[in-house]
């Protein structure tokens, strides 16, 4: 069985329909690559599955248990973590904080503990800072080093890692990544890729989905492509296959018989 | 450890001279006594590192030479029962700053409504004492809650608005606030509420004159050691609480709501949390503002309150708990140092709050990154 599907989901915006009734499956361990041009409805996908967008129809089912309608917050605690396309850092608060925060859902200490009970409140802080600086490590050790800095003071690739972290602390079941390597040089790109193979020797379990331009990232890290034109998907299989289809060609460069007309 | 002490101390006789120099010629001497002291701190590079070694070398004896230094505050002022009482305010607004930078600060709930909290505190108090008859002391106790409980009034506009239009709601909810107690009959009207009983510790009165190691406080010095009390389990509690995962949620969802919510946060009820704990503190605040003053009406709670508050948390350092105990220690004694400066107080904060927006937003006194407590424990390694 898969452990996300989604049925002919569909979002409006409006008269647009950015997301049309798509219908895609991710099984367990497995890492799919979403590709297509700028506005074809990649991102917004991703915010229907994490509930930030509602759908317009169909519905999202993880875990055999069906996601659409639930809150943000409680899709999160099922399993599903992400990351976004321009960085969504507290760049104010500490590395270790913003990574603490994707360990939220399993964090017990309540008002109560924190206020009266310290050596029990101490402890958790102990614990959760571990899980921390060992995700961290897996990354980068510097990291680590600079837990108590913010944010804001670390270099873009490292922000991004952090970010990974984030979402890696959930203990996620489904990981979606929306464009890892925007912005990045290449040399930062080839870090990334690295990074990526961390994440899957540590997790072998973990489900991915990578939104990516960058073809060489889609064919490093992919079993299986999925391409998007104007909300609906068009191809899906093999990087080669799928590369060479000719919808798919047409979304990239334009029809030939345009082109030469 | 003596260098820790020393620096307590001359900060203290400072404090002290700053408040009681009356002749010209004692001021100006107290007045370049504090430029110097501050040149030195800002010009001396060694000077100011040695301090803050000093500080972090011994914690202990720093809370304890400032405990003992607070403690001994009103024995320096035992003439001037006038500025126990200034001193009293200070480480009222300390305690209502805490609970307002908790909402505004660390949750990002830009609530100026403070005065109306601090109201519901203090009319809650009236109510109780002198309508039905109820001691002081479970009164004090009650203001808190009843201001929580009526903030749940604003629950809704907390979760549908926010930034600026929150910000206009909670001013629309000063406004109601005292032309309702102005108009209701059993608030009393603009007359308010008179002759709220007195607190009472075991057979003593706090109107009565306190005697200390032999020597006879003015009974303003009452006041003064429950405020300090509760200033210090206020500030404590709110720092607990800042730095726990609540903390943590609050700062996150402030910054960045999608990535909290993401992250599996649940905003709506972290936000009506931390408004209501927030409630709590300054409905404390402003109860025992009446069982000290004995009145209340409704010019003691009204807008430009809750920009006076305001003021204290920007001048001090936005979600900075020092920063608080700072900014009101400096921003409630000034206009009464400076009488010329009383009929002018709005202005004042005002100007404080434009001035420190432009040129220093963090405040005087930044907030820092959360350490979750007892420092050495979760350093890293």
């Amino acid at each position: 069985m898969s452990l996300l599907e989604t049925k002919d989901l569909t979002v409006r915006f409006g008269g647009l329909v950015a997301v049309d009734q798509v219908s895609l499956s991710v099984d367990e361990g497995e890492t799919v690559g979403l590709i297509g041009p700028n506005g074809s409805g990649k991102t917004t996908l991703f915010n229907a599955i994490t509930g930030l967008y509602p759908a317009a129809g169909g519905e999202v089912v993880f875990r055999g248990e069906r996601l659409t309608g639930l809150e943000t917050h409680v899709i999160a605690r099922r399993g599903i973590a992400r990351t976004f396309q321009s960085s969504r850092l507290c760049l104010q608060l500490s590395t270790f904080d913003n990574v603490l925060i994707g360990l939220y859902a399993h964090l017990r200490a309540g008002l109560w503990t924190a206020l009266v009970r310290r050596a029990r409140f101490l402890g958790e802080v102990r614990s959760a800072l571990g899980t921390v600086r060992h995700l961290l490590e897996l990354f980068n050790p510097d990291l680590v080093r600079r837990g108590f800095d913010r944010a804001g003071e670390l270099p873009q690739i490292d922000r991004r890692r952090v970010e990974i972290c984030r979402a890696l602390a959930s203990r996620p079941r489904l990981l979606l990544l929306d464009e890892p390597s925007a912005g990045m040089s290449p040399e930062e790109t080839a870090e990334l890729m690295k990074d990526l193979r961390v994440v899957r020797e540590e997790m072998p379990g973990l489900s991915l989905i990578v939104i990516e331009h960058d073809m060489y990232v889609i064919e490093g890290v992919s079993q299986r492509v999925v391409a998007f034109n104007y909300g609906r998907k068009i191809a899906e299989g093999p990087f080669a296959a799928v590369a060479a289809t000719e919808e798919v060609r047409e979304a990239y460069l334009g029809r030939e018989e345009a082109s030469s007309a | 450890m003596l260098t820790v002490w020393a620096a307590e101390a001359g900060l203290f006789v400072l404090v002290v001279a700053a408040l009681l120099a009356e002749r010209p010629l004692a001021l100006t001497a107290t007045v370049a006594a504090v430029a110097a002291a501050l040149a030195l701190l800002r010009l001396h590079p060694g000077l100011r590192r040695t301090l803050s070694a000093a500080f972090a070398a011994h914690p202990r004896a720093a809370w304890f030479g400032g405990a003992v230094l607070a403690l001994l505050l009103p024995v320096a002022l035992r003439h001037s029962p006038y500025w126990t009482f200034v001193a009293t305010m200070a480480l009222l607004y300390v305690t209502i700053g805490q609970g307002l930078n908790f909402q505004i600060g660390s949750a990002g709930v830009i609530n100026l409504a403070g005065a109306a909290f601090a109201g519901l505190g203090g009319y809650t108090v009236g109510l109780l004492t002198v309508t039905a008859g109820v001691p002081p002391a479970l009164a004090l106790l009650a203001g808190p809650v009843v201001a929580a409980a009526v903030g749940a009034l604003l629950f809704v506009p907390i979760l549908k608005t926010r930034g600026h239009y929150l910000a206009l709601v909670t001013i629309a909810f000063v406004f109601i606030f005292n032309i309702l107690v102005n108009n209701l009959e059993f608030t009393g009207g603009p007359q308010g509420i008179k002759n709220i009983p007195t607190l009472r510790l075991g057979g003593h009165a706090f109107t009565t004159p306190l005697s200390v190691l032999g020597l006879t406080l003015p009974y303003h010095a009452n006041f003064y050691y429950a405020a300090l009390a509760m200033a210090a389990v206020a500030t404590l509690a709110v720092w607990r609480l800042h730095n726990s995962w609540l903390g943590l949620a609050l700062n996150t969802l402030r910054d960045d709501e999608i990535a909290a919510r993401c992250s599996g946060v649940p905003v709506a009820r972290q936000k009506l949390i931390a408004f209501t704990v927030g409630n709590v503190v300054i409905g404390l605040g402003g109860a025992f503002y009446a069982v000290m003053v004995g009145f209340v009406s409704p010019p003691d709670f009204d807008f430009g309150y809750s920009l006076a508050m305001l003021s204290v948390i920007i001048l001090g350092g936005v979600d900075s708990i020092g920063g608080i105990v700072l900014g009101a220690c400096l921003l409630i004694p000034l206009p009464e140092r400076f009488r010329f400066l009383h009929e002018y107080r709005l202005l004042l904060y005002g100007i404080v709050i434009v001035l420190m927006l432009l040129f220093r937003p963090g405040g005087l006194w930044p907030a820092s990154v959360r350490r979750y407590g007892a420092g050495g424990a979760v350093s890293p390694r």
